[in-house]
Formats: structure tokens, C-alpha cells, sequence
């Protein structure tokens, strides 16, 4: 008995940590997908708008899809969190996916349009900014944990039920994911894709061009603005999370030499954006999400969702994850293999030229 | 039954069900569709005949219209099981849940992985590397229906598992994987797929002739598509009978509802063996009030016997009867679409085979094209109406005989559940709406006829068109992108 529960913690450990590969990938990738739309907002001429949809026409798919395959590797290896958590996040999530939903028809719409050009355009920020801010704000809303109890998660009474006094479920209400803290990561979401989506579009448009001047200007704000998001989120989290006590704990040196590493890349970020080396500032940026998400991802250990579900309890049995592991582990470099291949295809820079063509 | 008509549970099915049935709508077109765009690739390289890339490049556009919708839907269906049927989540975690993560990772993310390259990689690959792109969008969108159907499949004929800890466990996988409802409830769902996007074809090619609009050009495109609708349509109502037999021996309940099968015995004690071709189903009675029987005709269906029992609705607990109404009827409109769709492909072939096919003779005697304009739509709802069937003929169960639909249900208020229902309508409609006039602004347009054929130029390309061109694409180096 005591060998498989060891199988078990390892496994589901081993998928712990794959998810949170998946969310980085996601967040980098996506991230600034989601904040070029932001950013798009603010441009006045529906061509440029244009031509921010044809720098990502090849590849928003693709790094989109990265949050499904968290969503399927949360289903595949912690159907009870699953089950409990995006129950607890119904409305951010309904809210994400309505801008999820929005942005994904306005790509394919917009080269069509001619009357309705605009609100496409339109339809493709306002979405990218919903779809930010909801999925910053369910994610400080899991930071927080929620409340479960077992028993029928509709509170029907009935003798003999097999599924309930076994398996807790979410027995909050709606509005349970509300609070400062989710609302700031929101906020917070909404600042980290700016700076990721400006910085993404100075690396895919010409340097001279009026969308490049415009995007590099905007980056260099979004950075400051960024690294002060950074610092309040971090001293709100040690104040409020029973985790974040370890920082400054006996392991304190670990945790500093992160802080170190963050700091290091933002700095190396900033001066490679100053400097125009618009590709290596966006590393930079994404070893910044590196950084974080794994620091948040180890601080949480050996919760999932912190104060709610440990990662063995949330996990799979045994010979599930077994299988789990034994098919799909090998599919992850094949997955990121043919990403890369697109990407690279679609890697030089365009003009706002490109807002014209049919994309 | 009390339990299964209270308002939340009502609710959670219906905004299930509204995401699902809207869902539905975009998935078939790109899963029968990108085999349809792969043949024609291959037929332009093979035979460097333009006109194959034209027709390509022009469905290629419908494609994608219908693409992002289907995405977009998607990934909320997948999310939606953990929002609306959290403890359902919970239970099924070890096989469904498993199943859902094998999709997501060898299917929906392969699919993403090439279809950007699909859609505008026209020029920046090789010919070769974009064929070879276009089958792996094909490929892999088959691969996530038949995940899905395996997960839905095992909803409806659960093998392999038992109940421990308030957790569906594995202890066979294989029987699992491989449940009886999967194995023909797939190629049902797959066939009609290809179904769906042949008369989406033929569809549009008779508009076009009707319009006279690159009436040869369409024309062409027509038999190939016949040819290949005479083989499809009687397959498929082949395995649709089939999938009728599997479900009247796993899943008695839905089959007694679909034909409105209330006695298994008439009151002489010999075998109801009839079958209604309408009625008025009265479920709390037991009984139909009115209905229209041909004898010996379900037996024959069901047991492929003159004289063979089938188990009536009167078989089991009330509180264990489905609804009666929607699969007896959506049923009935499936299986008659399915009848004329095969109607109307012998027709076309026997019009071919008299050598009327042709532009000319078409649109003399405009009755085929109008009607196979109208058959582009009927798939639709046959998809629709043998989905209600399926899964309103599972309840009261989310996995039938194991798990109540209301024991899956999410701890949601009322509010919030028709806040989601209200939201999704406006949306969803949104996305209907506005692919369906843009799919009228691309067909009424038609096809690029002018462009030059990418590819063409190259001096290495093969002279008949074929072969793999070095892209025209100028190759940035890493200095430049820093």
C-alpha cells in the first residue's frame, strides 16, 4: 500500500509541474496575443488594427490553445479540482470565455467586413481586454481558496447516494470569486499583457514603422508600470497568504536569489527594449513569467490550490495518472516542436502595410 | 422525477445543452471539410490542373469563417463540464477526464499546430510542407471527435469502471476506451461529418450554377462530390441502424422513447413488434394516445427478426423513463433526412449517368439545384436531431444507469445559471449570425479566379504544377530580428 501511494504522489507531482510548464508557455505566448489587443485599442486607424490581427494570423491560434491543454491536463490528472474550482470561477471564466469567443470570430471576420469593419476591430480589443482582466482576476480568486463541503452539491438530501460524503464540492455562491485581492490580479493581468503585447509587436514590425514607434514607446511605460504591479502583488501576497510566510522563512535564501533572477531579467528586458533589440527584450520578458510562475507554483507546494486541494489529494488514482503519463508524455515535445516550426514560419516583420491585404 | 424537474437541474441541462447544439454547428464542417480541401491539394499537385487550386482556396475561406467559431465554442465546452457539472467532473475525473486530456493534447493542440500554417502559409512553405499541413488539420480534428466520442460514448455505454470512493475507477481500460456505444456511435458521427461537408459542396456548387456563375468550374466539382455522396449516404444509414441495435441492447430506456416503444407486450402476452410512424406519446400515462403501427416492423429493425422482443418503456421504474417527445420526433426528422439525402444522390448520379449533368441541362430543369441547395442545410439539423435524440434519450442519467444527471450538477444558483444561459444565447447567436453573412459575403463573391497561383513562378517547380516549389518568402535572418 505504502509503494502506491508513492507512485501516486510522484505521478501526480510529475503532472503538477507539467501544468505549470503549460501555464507559462500559455501566458508568455498568449499573454501577449491578449495584450497586442489591448494595445489595439489604442490605435485610431482600423488598418492598423488590421495589420496588429495579421501579425498574430498564424500562430493566435495555436497560443490560445495552450490554456485548453491546461484545462485538459487539470481535467485529465485533477478532475476533483476541475470539478471544484471552475464551479468556483464560474462568472470570471463565463467572462473570459464571452472574450475568448469575441476575439476568436473577430480574426476571422474583420478581412471580410466592410460596414461592420469596425466593430470587429472593435469586438477583437474589447475581447482581448475581457479575456485578460477575467482570467488575472480568476486567478487571484484561486489564490485565495474557497470553500467545499461534501454532500450533494445541489443540497438534495437522498439516502444511499453513492457520490456525496466522498468527494468535496464548491459550496460557495457566485460571487465568491469577488474580492480586492482577485480584482487587483485582474488589474495586475491586464498591465503584465500590456507590457508582453507591446513588446511582442515591436519584435514583429519594422523598425521604422508608425505601429513599431507607437508600441516601443508604450512598452517602456507598461514596464514601470509593470514593475510596480509586481511589487505591490508581492507585498499584498505575504500579507494575506499563509504560504508566503516561507519567504522570509529559514529557505529565505532561495527565495532571494529568485527575487534576484526577476529583477536581473526585467532589468535586461528594459535595456534590450532601449537599445531596440526587440526579440530579446521579449526573452527577457518571458523568463519574467518563468520566474514568477514558478515561484508561485513552489510557494503554493504541496497545495494545488493553496489552502484548498493538495496536489495528491487532487490528483487522479494511481493507475490513471500511470496512463496518463505512459501516453501523453511523449506528445509534450511534439507538441512544442510543430509550435515552434509555426512560429518560426510566421517570424518576420511586417509593416502596418499589412493591415490593407486581406490577411 | 421530482428531483430531475427542479428548476436548477432544468437549467444546467439547458445551458449545457444551448452551448453544445451551437457548438455542433462549426465542428462537422471543419472536421468533413479539411479531407475535402486535402483531396483537392492533391488532386492540383498530381494533376496541375488550376482549377482544383482555385476550388481549394475558395472553400479554404468558408473553412476558416467556420473555424474560428468552432474554436472558440470549443474551448467553452471545455471548460463547461467543471463550471455547469463540477461533481460529474469529479466522478468521471478518472476516465473522462483522462480521455478529455488525451484530446486536448493529441488533438485540439496538433489541429492549432497546423492550421496557421494551413490558412497562411500559402507561399512561406513548400507546396509539399502545406499539403502535408492541410492532412494533419485533417487528421487531427478526426482524431478529437473520435476522443470525444469515446467520452460521450462511455456516457452511454460505461464499461471498464466501477464505483469506489465516489470515483468512476478504471479497472479495464481497453473496454473502456473501446465501450459499445463508441465503436459505432463514431463512425456514425464521422460518416456525417463527410456527409455534411460533401452536401456543403454540392450545396454551394449548385448555387453557383444556378446563378451561372463559373458553372463549369462547379460543375466539375459536382460529380466527384455525387460519386463520392452515393457511397456515403447508404453507408451511412447502414451504421445508423446499426448504432439503433447497439442502443436498443445497452441502452433499452433511449430506444423505447426514440420509437415510442411504451409495451413490450401486447395484452394477448405476444410480442409488441410494431413500430409508430407517428404518435402522441403520453409518458405519465405509459401509453401512446394516438399513434399510427406497422407490425413486425421494430422487430425487424431491432432484432432483424420477424417476431423478436424488444423492451418497452413499461420495462422500467417511471422515475427511470426519459422524455419521450423530443427523441420520438427528432429521431424520426434524422432518419428522413437521412432517406432524401440518399434520394438526392442517386438522382445526381442517375443524371450523370444519362449525361445531363452538365451547366447546361442543370439549369434547364432547375428542381435538382434548387433542392440540392436546400439539401446543404439538412445535415444540420440531421446532426442536431440525432444529438437531442442521443442525449435526451440517456435520461435520467448523465452516465446511464450509474449516475443521475442531478447528482452531476454543479452547485450553482438559479440566477447565475440563467445568467450564463441569457449571456451565452446573446453570444452565441452573434457568432451564428455573423458567420452566416460572411459565409453569404464569401459565396457571393466566389471564387479568386485572377490571382496568380502561388507557387507558379518558381523556376523549380514542377512544370505540371506539382512537386515541392521552394517558398517565395524571404528568409529573415536572426541578426535582423535583433
Amino acid at each position: 500500500m505504502h509503494e502506491i501511494f508513492r507512485i501516486h504522489s510522484t505521478l501526480s507531482t510529475f503532472w503538477w509541474i507539467l501544468l505549470g510548464v503549460f501555464f507559462v508557455i500559455y501566458i508568455v505566448l498568449d499573454g501577449a496575443d491578449l495584450g497586442a489587443g489591448v494595445f489595439s485599442l489604442l490605435l485610431n486607424n482600423e488598418n492598423d488594427r488590421a495589420a496588429v490581427m495579421s501579425s498574430m494570423a498564424g500562430t493566435w491560434d495555436a497560443n490560445e490553445t495552450w490554456l485548453v491543454v491546461a484545462g485538459g491536463v487539470i481535467f485529465g490528472a485533477f478532475p476533483l479540482v476541475y470539478g471544484s474550482t471552475f464551479n468556483y470561477l464560474m462568472i470570471p471564466l463565463m467572462f473570459a470565455l464571452w472574450g475568448i469567443i469575441s476575439r476568436a470570430v473577430a480574426f476571422e471576420f474583420h478581412v471580410h467586413a466592410q460596414s461592420s469593419r469596425k466593430f470587429w476591430g472593435f469586438m477583437f480589443g474589447l475581447g482581448s481586454l475581457v479575456a485578460a482582466l477575467f482570467a488575472g482576476i480568476a486567478l487571484g480568486a484561486t489564490l485565495l481558496g474557497f470553500q467545499m463541503n461534501t454532500g450533494n452539491a445541489q443540497g438534495i438530501q437522498v439516502a444511499n447516494d453513492p457520490f456525496v460524503n466522498t468527494v468535496p464540492h464548491f459550496s460557495g455562491n457566485a460571487l465568491s470569486f469577488l474580492s480586492a485581492f482577485s480584482i487587483w490580479t485582474g488589474i495586475g493581468a491586464l498591465i503584465a499583457g500590456g507590457l508582453a503585447g507591446t513588446l511582442y509587436l515591436c519584435a514583429r514590425f519594422e523598425q521604422d514603422d508608425p505601429i513599431y514607434l507607437k508600441a516601443h514607446k508604450s512598452a517602456t511605460l507598461f514596464s514601470f508600470l509593470a514593475l510596480a504591479a509586481v511589487v505591490i502583488t508581492l507585498i499584498w501576497s505575504y500579507a494575506i497568504m499563509p504560504d508566503a510566510a516561507q519567504w522570509t522563512g529559514s529557505g529565505w535564501f532561495g527565495w532571494l536569489i529568485l527575487l534576484i533572477a526577476i529583477l536581473i531579467s526585467a532589468y535586461k528586458m528594459m535595456s534590450n527594449h532601449a537599445a531596440h533589440r526587440d526579440f530579446a527584450a521579449l526573452l527577457w520578458c518571458g523568463a519574467i513569467v518563468l520566474f514568477m510562475w514558478g515561484g508561485m507554483w513552489a510557494t503554493n507546494f504541496p497545495y494545488i490550490i493553496p489552502q484548498t486541494w493538495t496536489i495528491s489529494q487532487g490528483g487522479n488514482p494511481a493507475n490513471d495518472l500511470a496512463i496518463l503519463t505512459l501516453f501523453m508524455t511523449g506528445f509534450v515535445p511534439v507538441m512544442i516542436t510543430y509550435n515552434v516550426y509555426q512560429i518560426w514560419v510566421f517570424r518576420k516583420r511586417i509593416t502596418h502595410l499589412a493591415g490593407y491585404e486581406s490577411h | 422525477m421530482i428531483i430531475e424537474d427542479t428548476l436548477p437541474v432544468l437549467l444546467s441541462r439547458l445551458d449545457f445543452a444551448w452551448i453544445t447544439s451551437l457548438h455542433i454547428l462549426w465542428t462537422p464542417v471543419t472536421i468533413g471539410m479539411s479531407w475535402l480541401l486535402f483531396f483537392l491539394e492533391i488532386a492540383w499537385l498530381k494533376t496541375g490542373n488550376e482549377h482544383w487550386y482555385r476550388l481549394q482556396r475558395f472553400f479554404e475561406k468558408l473553412f476558416i469563417v467556420n473555424f474560428g467559431a468552432g474554436v472558440a465554442t470549443g474551448v467553452t465546452m471545455e471548460m463547461a463540464f467543471g463550471i455547469l457539472y463540477g461533481p460529474f467532473s469529479q466522478a468521471v475525473g478518472p476516465f473522462f477526464g483522462n480521455i478529455l486530456g488525451f484530446e486536448t493534447i493529441t488533438a485540439f493542440m496538433y489541429e492549432a499546430g497546423f492550421i496557421g500554417l494551413m490558412i497562411f502559409g500559402w507561399g512561406k512553405i513548400g507546396k509539399g510542407m502545406h499539403a502535408f499541413s492541410t492532412f494533419n488539420v485533417a487528421l487531427s480534428s478526426s482524431l478529437s471527435a473520435m476522443w470525444i466520442l469515446v467520452a460521450n460514448g462511455w456516457m452511454q455505454s460505461p464499461t471498464g469502471v466501477v464505483l469506489k470512493d465516489g470515483l468512476f475507477q478504471v479497472t479495464n481500460w481497453w473496454q473502456a476506451i473501446f465501450n459499445p456505444n463508441f465503436n459505432i456511435g463514431f463512425p456514425h458521427m464521422w460518416v456525417a461529418t463527410v456527409e455534411l461537408a460533401l452536401f456543403f459542396f454540392a450545396a454551394v456548387s449548385a448555387w453557383f450554377i444556378l446563378k451561372n456563375r463559373q458553372a463549369n468550374l462547379f460543375t466539375k466539382l459536382l460529380k466527384p462530390t455525387l460519386l463520392a455522396l452515393i457511397i456515403i449516404t447508404p453507408l451511412q444509414i447502414f451504421i445508423g441502424d446499426e448504432l439503433g441495435r447497439e442502443v436498443a441492447h445497452d441502452q433499452p430506456t433511449s430506444l423505447a422513447a426514440m420509437e415510442g416503444h411504451f409495451h413490450t407486450y401486447l395484452p394477448d402476452g405476444k410480442p409488441n413488434t410494431s413500430w409508430n410512424l407517428i404518435a402522441i406519446p403520453d409518458v405519465s400515462a405509459g401509453k401512446n394516445l394516438f399513434s399510427i403501427q406497422i407490425p413486425h416492423v421494430l422487430s425487424l429493425l431491432e432484432t432483424h427478426t420477424w417476431d423478436g422482443v424488444v423492451t418497452g418503456m413499461d420495462h422500467f421504474a417511471p422515475n427511470d423513463r426519459p422524455n419521450v417527445w423530443v427523441p420520438f420526433y427528432a429521431f424520426r426528422v434524422m432518419v428522413t433526412i437521412g432517406f432524401f439525402l440518399f434520394f438526392m444522390a442517386l438522382w445526381g448520379n442517375w443524371l450523370r449517368l444519362r449525361g445531363k449533368l452538365t451547366a447546361e441541362h442543370l439549369r434547364k430543369n432547375p428542381l435538382f439545384l434548387r433542392l440540392m441547395v436546400f439539401s446543404g442545410f439538412l445535415p444540420y439539423l440531421a446532426v442536431w436531431t440525432g444529438w437531442w435524440t442521443r442525449e435526451i434519450g440517456r435520461q435520467p442519467w448523465v452516465v446511464y444507469n450509474l449516475m443521475r444527471t442531478w447528482q452531476g450538477v454543479s452547485h450553482m444558483s438559479v440566477t447565475a445559471e440563467s445568467f450564463w444561459l441569457i449571456g451565452y444565447i446573446i453570444f452565441e447567436l452573434m457568432v451564428w449570425g455573423g458567420a452566416w453573412y460572411f459565409f453569404t459575403r464569401v459565396i457571393q463573391k466566389g471564387p479568386d479566379m485572377t490571382s496568380p497561383v502561388i507557387g507558379a513562378s518558381d523556376h523549380d517547380a514542377h512544370p505540371s504544377g506539382g512537386g515541392i516549389a521552394k517558398p517565395t518568402f524571404a528568409k529573415p535572418t536572426m541578426n535582423k530580428l535583433n
